[in-house]
Formats: C-alpha cells, structure tokens, sequence
C-alpha cells in the first residue's frame, strides 16, 4: 500500500497521535476514561495501520514476533506478581494497601502495575493475532 | 443477513460498531465505546478482511430458510421479549442493584483508593481477581489463535 500517496501521507500524520492517545489512555487512565484494555487496543490499532501501510516486513523489525510473545506473557505475569508482592508484603493477594508507605500511595502504584500488565497483554495479543492472520494469507 | 456480498456485510458490522460506539458514548460509558471503536470497528474488521483474502470466497450461498427455522426464531424472539419486559426499568435509581454496592463504590473509590474514575477503581482495585482472569483468557485466547494457524502452517 506504500505507492498509494493520501493513504500514506494520512497515516503517516495519525499515528503519532494514535500511539501518543494509546499512551494518555494507559497512563491517565485513573484519572479521566480509560484504561489498560482500551490503551492497549488503541495501541495495537495504531500499529496494525502502520503494518497495513508500510508492509509486514518493516512492521515485524520494529516488534518481531517472539519479542511481541514474550511482552505478551511479561502483561500476564507483571499482574500475578503485583499480586503475591501483596501476599509477601503481608496482605492478601491483590491488596495493594501494603506496596507503599501510605495505603493510598499503594493502591495507585497497584492500580498503575496492573494497567500496565493488562495494556502490554492486550496490545501484543492483537499484534499477534494480526500477524498471524496475515501469516497464512501470505502463504496461499 | 440481507446481503450477500460478503465484503458489504464486514462493513456493515464496521458501521454498527462504530453506531454502538456513539451510543454508549451518549450513554456516558465512555470506557466501553472506546473499546468498541477500536476492537468492533477498527481490529476486527481487519481480522475480518484478512480472512476474507484468506478464503477466497466473497459471495455467500442464497439458501432460503426451512419453515421450521422460522418458527424456532419468532418462538426465541418471543422468549427474549418476554424476559425483557422482566428487567428493572433503565436508570431507576431505588432497586437493589444500582443501591447496595454501586453506592459504596461511588461514596468510597475516593477516600480509599485515590482514584476518581470509578471505573479504574473498581476494574483494577475492587475486582482485581475478575480483571486478572480476563486478562488471563485474553492470554490464552491469544497462545490458542497462534496454535491454531501454526498448525496448518506445518501441514500444508
């Protein structure tokens, strides 16, 4: 699709700021609409159009597929692990009361690790799953 | 389900996603619309394509319906109707559900957590384990696809 100027130049404005609003919604998520499922969707949407436009091959030298595996399983255990360093900090599992001095500090520490884990999942999931997707066409 | 062009019918899903996007928008859930207008409208309909190139078929078989489908969908489009003059009406504020637990999520996401999206407070803080399990099925949703489609791969 590179050789089709207006898609290109288009994209190419976008997605800076599809990638920047992916971000604001994962990191602002607490404080105004959003959060790590809906940032991680944006993000992976943004990169998807740029994989569309510019080709596979450039997309998969920017995040190749076992490095988009591995972000994909770190999403999962960044969580269970917020989760047990509430057990070793002498709480429950998930209490993010006891992760810093004062339990409000704690809870949006908790609240920000667990986005995060929930956002790299989601978004490398959706990466994967395009890739693959595309994998198989490109086969036939 | 009227149409028969398969490339038409994606982007008449394309057009409803986005439709209910808005409206969940007017509805004030601004988290699930933007989740619907990247999931719904944006990535799926890619999936959607993808396939699409994938399996070379664009028109769909006109079939017309047995007699006893019809009947079996007016008698479930009864059932639904019937149930849906059961629920509570929408945004009544006096009823168990939006009085008991909502209140104290409203009254307390504040003090206790230090986050004012009660969303956020609730999805990650309250019910952190119901979040960790979604992100879990998101996981395996994600190793079960890339199982999938590499098996084919090795056997063509």
């Amino acid at each position: 699709m590179r050789h089709h100027t207006i898609p290109r130049i288009v994209t190419k404005l976008l997605i800076p700021v599809i990638l920047l609003f992916g971000l604001y919604v994962q990191f602002h998520g607490d404080f105004s609409a959003g959060g790590g499922f809906q940032a991680g969707v944006i993000f992976a949407a943004g990169f998807i159009l740029y994989n569309i436009i510019f080709g596979l091959d450039i997309g998969k030298s920017i995040l190749s597929v076992n490095t988009s595996k591995s972000l994909m399983a770190l999403g999962v255990i960044l969580y269970l692990m917020v989760g047990f360093l509430g057990i070793l900090l002498g709480g429950n599992f998930l209490e993010y009361n006891y992760l810093s001095n004062t339990p409000i500090n704690g809870q949006l520490l908790g609240i920000f690790l667990v986005e995060l884990g929930v956002g790299l999942t989601v978004s490398n999931v959706m990466v994967l799953v395009f890739y693959s997707f595309n994998d198989i066409s490109e086969e036939k | 389900m009227f149409v028969k062009n398969l490339f038409s019918a994606i982007m008449a899903t394309t057009i409803f996603s986005l439709i209910s996007a808005l409206i969940f928008l007017l509805l004030d859930g601004v988290d699930v619309s933007l989740t619907e207008a990247a999931v719904g409208a944006g990535i799926s309909t890619i999936l959607f394509l993808s396939t699409l190139k994938h399996t070379n078929v664009m028109v769909k078989e006109s079939k017309t319906p047995s007699f006893p489908l019809i009947v079996l969908f007016l008698l479930l489009l009864g059932l639904l109707s019937f149930a849906v003059s059961d629920l509570p009406e929408f945004g009544k504020f006096n009823q168990t559900s939006n009085s008991q637990v909502s209140e104290y999520y409203i009254n307390k996401s504040k003090t206790e957590m230090g986050v004012p999206n009660v969303v956020t407070s609730i999805l990650a803080g309250y019910r952190g384990f119901d979040t960790l399990g979604e992100v879990v099925v998101i996981f395996i949703a994600g190793i079960s696809v890339l199982g999938i489609l590499r098996k084919r791969k090795s056997n063509s």
